[in-house]
């Protein structure tokens, strides 16, 4: 994968992830619009990227990076998607600090034109994910579990977590020793 | 300098420590940078807005936060020191899963936490509606944008309209 690629590929995310959409851009660039990973292996990798700290967005693109274009590659999709907003926020945060200046109320009422698009294109791709992700009664069980906890009754992320992977561990138990080591991770190389 | 470095640890353990993205570190952080003078109380409210403002993390707030503390090299810090720990880790997973596939344990948790990660997505989707969505315009807008998506309309496209859409009803 030559590094320029990557790297524009990259800030193009950069420049549109607004609204906590991150993720679903990077699944729609580097999934569906250039297939340089497959779906289940998209799946696996932001999922991983979920336990780390730090935002899952910058993770999974350093992660996809690297897997892509090695350590250089790991650096440049972390700075592609970072440089844009960095900048932004720079000039932002400087007119605020020097001039106390905020954006106006039109800008904000663009933002919220955007925040509702980025809302859909994350339903959007996990409509599309959850063929997928969601293949079988334990995973549609395991998801409904973070849901109701996480989501609906506000556990703290750490609890449900501790409660979840173990759990979700045993259900996968029986089919892990099944599973060809290395297989699903290979397949979507090269 | 020294509060270039200073900067950089105060961040470094926020970056360690914020899992789950980062939004449930807030109130830690907020004690920490208000406490250390680096901000004001309304300050950093406005920062932690700005930070929804521009594309990425919003965890790019941290820039504002470290160029109020030490400058231009003081918001470099912070960035770094924020993001680096999880990167570095992501990084680093690309080879250690590969040493880890071959353990029965790690193919398990790999396989479950496909469904826990949708569980999450899920959870902060709701967060995201509850946040930013007060009429019932935009919460129709929401489910006409992921039509249009699913319908393999352009993202760009869908986002750019979303943005005229705001643009326009501003204006009325």
């Amino acid at each position: 994968m030559p590094l320029g690629k990557l790297f524009f590929a990259f800030i193009q995310v950069g420049l549109v992830a607004f609204g906590g959409g991150g993720n679903a851009q990077l699944y729609q660039a580097i999934v569906r619009r250039r297939g340089w990973m497959g779906e289940r292996e998209f799946l696996e990798t932001t999922a991983l990227c979920r336990i780390l700290p730090g935002p899952v967005f910058a993770n999974a693109a350093a992660h996809i990076g690297m897997r892509l274009g090695g350590v250089m590659g790991g650096i440049l999709a972390l700075l592609g998607v970072l440089t844009p907003g960095a900048i932004l926020m720079l000039l932002l945060s400087f007119a605020y600090l020097h001039f106390g200046a905020l954006p106006g109320s039109l800008a904000e009422s663009a933002l919220n034109g955007v925040a509702a698009a980025a809302i859909g294109l994350i339903l959007a791709t996990m409509l599309r994910q959850a063929p997928s992700a969601l293949d079988s009664f334990k995973a549609v069980g395991l998801a409904l579990g973070v849901f109701v906890t996480y989501g609906l009754l506000h556990w703290p992320l750490l609890l449900v977590l501790l409660v979840t992977v173990p759990l979700g561990m045993g259900l996968y138990w029986r089919e892990a020793e099944a599973m060809p080591a290395d297989a699903s991770l290979e397949a979507g190389r090269g | 300098m020294a509060e270039v470095l200073e900067v950089f640890l105060a961040f470094l353990r926020f970056g360690v420590l914020s899992f789950g993205g980062g939004m449930a570190n807030l109130p830690e952080m907020a004690r920490v940078i208000i406490g250390n003078g680096w901000v004001t109380p309304q300050a950093f409210a406005d920062g932690f807005a700005l930070g929804q403002f521009v594309p990425g993390p919003n965890m790019l707030a941290v820039l504002f936060y470290g160029l109020s503390a030490a400058g231009f090299a003081g918001a470099l810090a912070a960035a770094l020191g924020m993001f680096l720990p999880g990167a570095v880790g992501a990084m680093w997973l690309v080879v250690g899963w590969r040493w880890m596939a071959r353990t029965r344990w790690s193919r398990a948790l790999r396989r479950a936490l496909v469904p826990i990660s949708m569980g999450l997505s899920a959870s902060m989707v709701l967060v995201l509606i509850q946040l930013s969505v007060e009429t019932l315009f935009w919460g129709l807008g929401i489910w006409l944008a992921c039509w249009l998506i699913y319908r393999e309309v352009g993202v760009g496209l869908v986002i750019a309209g979303g943005a005229v859409l705001g643009l326009l009803m501003g204006l009325l």
